[in-house]
């Protein structure tokens, strides 16, 4: 590095510079100006400390309620269709409403968002959290400013948020999966279960609340085996086909994520099963159109993202009213009393059932 | 000519006076958008996202200044952040975990530099390819699983406040600038910068020390990375492989926005700083305001194309 002191080194300086004598005081020129100008920034910014004054925090010093709603991610159909519904709870409410998210799916990005809804004196945020413990710092701080915080479609750790809008429990979903299975098979029979991970747990909950119903309701009903599709819908179709290949009795298959049923439902149409292997699982109607339509899949079951964001709308408002009770129900507007199932936690009720007649009414 | 002409003249051509007219303007016009802009408490907390970008900016300044870049900074905070958490959850101390992230960083940074100097290859392509490397080495390292048990001090570094308003990072961002600025301003080294990005051969031939200089720039942004990484890990409070996943384009946004000629040979660490402050009061301001992300995404990108209009018509007024 200092080779050839001495000697200046032959620099082009910026290439910014003419030529010529002035060339010397250019640069200390340029100091001097960078300098002033954050000393002007510095001023500024110590003179709008004068001027602006500290943002008095909550809503609910008589002027309207604002609530600040946010998906984990915005302009996917899922959280349009949440959307939807939630604008329509605040229009219903007469509240101040506020709902953005992120680009991309990413914690870090909503926590900067909560961080900026607090000095924007939302009365209530509830967000869809990437991550639950990442969102905690924020949501905490939201907490302490007296802001209502909530969580809904994702939960954000128990401590950070004051109640959580659960859209199914898992037993809710693994029970009615079964049901409307067994509907379809006279209540018996051998199925496959396709999943995403063998360790997700959401998965995991709803095949244990599965086994569960059959054993008690169903007896004659048994899975007999679960193969993870790894939420990669080539893979789907093929495990589905060889393993109905290699066990031509199976009665009927789940397909558990949103990827592996219409992945089951692909591979029972490309072996011309419909009608004799029924076919059944978790998914978006978007997604499951054509199978309805050809007739490979009857029905499938998932909760209503649409009721979700106006139920979450009418919890934030509960909250702000102080309305939001521990126990028991409360009213949530054209979706009747909704149960509190645990004391920080708020049930949207039975899942959807989708069917040839219903399926045209969403769009997600 | 009298001095005070040459005042003018350096004020009508001087980015960083432009910038700053730019900076203010955006201040009164977010001001008016929403009375909550200008009050200490919201100016203080944006300054709390923009110390992760602006530390990595610092050093990418002085990487473009010589003509090269970096794209994979943003997953090498990925990679410090999984080392510092991962490394944490499998027994080691924290402070030494914070210290081998940092190494990792540095290491990481070192690593691009020897690939750029040794097989004289463009930092484009060598970035890039690291860019997927890093990225993917902390999505394995982690198994996109998520590490956020750390103990409460930990917070001091991305959730501490000072006086209850002034994040404590702020003041890591300050001696970052002071000491960069004073290197590429004020040392011989910084000459070699500007020397390189001016004409690497010249300067080759005149004597500096073209490679070393490199490879301390690669591995001096590693060692930025490294603190911006722990920083943010502080601030989100957990460790993940998607941690930074993009932020490489607002570095370098920051930077062109700040003046830095991509083609290397001029930038100013003033001219970043304020680039970085420009976007930070945008999104701050237009978020406040009520303006969804998806379109302040767009205002962004319009901005940034204004800002490539300006600094060439300022390139070509003053050759």
């Amino acid at each position: 590095m200092t080779r050839i002191q001495g000697s200046k080194p032959p620099v082009k300086k910026c290439n910014a510079h003419r030529k010529g004598g002035e060339n010397v005081s250019k640069p200390a020129w340029e100091f001097k100006i960078v300098r002033v100008a954050l000393l002007m920034a510095l001023v500024l910014v110590a003179a709008s400390c004068g001027v602006g004054q500290q943002p008095s925090q909550g809503g609910g010093g008589g002027g309207p309620k604002k609530i600040c709603m946010m998906p984990k991610l915005v302009g996917i159909p899922y959280f349009n269709a949440s959307e939807k519904g939630a604008e329509e709870a605040a229009k219903e409410l007469d509240v101040e409403f506020v709902y953005d998210g992120p680009t991309e799916a990413k914690a870090a990005l909503q926590s900067q968002m909560i961080e900026q809804w607090i000095q924007q004196q939302c009365g209530a945020i509830s967000v869809a959290a990437n991550d639950p413990d990442a969102l905690a710092p924020s949501m905490k701080k939201a907490g302490d400013a007296g802001i209502k915080t909530s969580a809904w479609d994702a939960d954000v750790a128990k401590d950070a948020r004051g109640v959580f809008v659960n859209q199914a429990t898992f037993e809710a979903i693994g029970y009615e999966l079964v049901d409307v299975m067994a509907e379809q098979t006279d209540g018996k029979g051998k199925f496959l279960v396709v999943t995403g991970s063998l360790t997700a747990p959401n998965q995991v909950a709803w095949l244990e609340a599965m086994r569960e119903r059959m054993k008690e309701k169903y007896p004659e009903m048994s899975i007999a085996s679960v193969e993870p599709g790894e939420e990669d819908l080539q893979l789907g179709i093929d495990v589905t086909k060889n393993y109905l290949r290699a066990n031509p009795d199976t009665a009927g298959v789940f397909g558990i994520t949103s990827v592996a049923l219409p992945g089951a439902a692909e591979a029972v149409e490309q072996e011309g099963l419909e009608g004799e292997v029924a076919v059944t699982g978790l998914s978006t109607p978007n997604d499951m159109k054509p199978y309805l339509e050809s007739g490979a899949v009857e029905k499938f079951v998932l909760w209503n993202p649409i009721d979700l964001g106006y139920l979450a709308v009418h919890a934030a408002n509960a909250q702000l009213d102080g309305e939001l009770p521990k126990s028991g129900t409360f009213e949530a507007g054209r979706l009747g009393k909704v149960k509190m199932v645990a004391e920080d936690e708020v049930l949207l009720g039975p899942p959807l059932v989708f069917t040839q007649e219903n399926i045209d009414q969403y769009n997600f | 000519m009298s001095a005070a002409t040459a005042v003018l003249r350096r004020f009508k051509f001087s980015r960083e006076v432009v910038l700053l007219g730019v900076l203010i303007v955006l201040m009164v016009v977010m001001s008016l958008l929403s009375p909550l802009f200008l009050t200490v408490g919201n100016l203080l907390n944006t300054s709390r996202f923009f110390v992760e970008v602006g530390l990595m900016a610092l050093g990418m300044t002085l990487i473009i200044i010589t003509g090269g870049i970096d794209l994979s900074v943003g997953s090498n905070l990925a990679l410090v952040s999984v080392a510092v958490g991962f490394s944490y959850a499998a027994g080691l101390p924290l402070p030494l975990a914070i210290v081998f992230g940092l190494v990792v960083g540095l290491a990481a940074g070192l690593f691009n530099g020897l690939f750029i100097t040794l097989l004289d290859l463009h930092p484009l392509v060598v970035t890039l390819g690291t860019f997927a490397l890093f990225q993917g080495l902390a999505y394995g390292l982690s198994e996109a699983e998520a590490v956020s048990d750390f103990p409460a001090w930990f917070a001091y570094f991305g959730q501490a406040y000072f006086l209850n308003v002034v994040p404590g990072q702020l003041f890591i961002f300050i001696v970052a600038v002071a000491v960069v600025w004073l290197i590429l301003a004020r040392t011989s080294f910084g000459r070699y910068v500007y020397a390189i990005g001016s004409n690497e051969e010249a300067a080759r031939f005149s004597g500096v020390p073209v490679r070393k200089v490199k490879l301390v720039l690669y591995s001096g942004i590693g060692l930025l990375v490294g603190m911006a990484a722990v920083i943010y890990t502080s601030r989100v409070y957990t460790a993940r492989g998607d941690s930074g996943l993009g932020l490489e384009l607002d570095v370098i946004s920051a930077v062109v926005l700040g003046g830095a000629s991509i083609y290397g040979g001029s930038g100013t660490i003033g001219g970043t700083v304020l680039g970085v402050l420009i976007i930070a009061t945008l999104r701050n301001g237009l978020t406040l305001a009520g303006v969804p992300s998806t379109w302040i995404v767009f205002v962004l990108g319009v901005l940034l194309l204004v800002a490539v209009f300006l600094n060439e018509f300022f390139r070509r007024r003053e050759e």
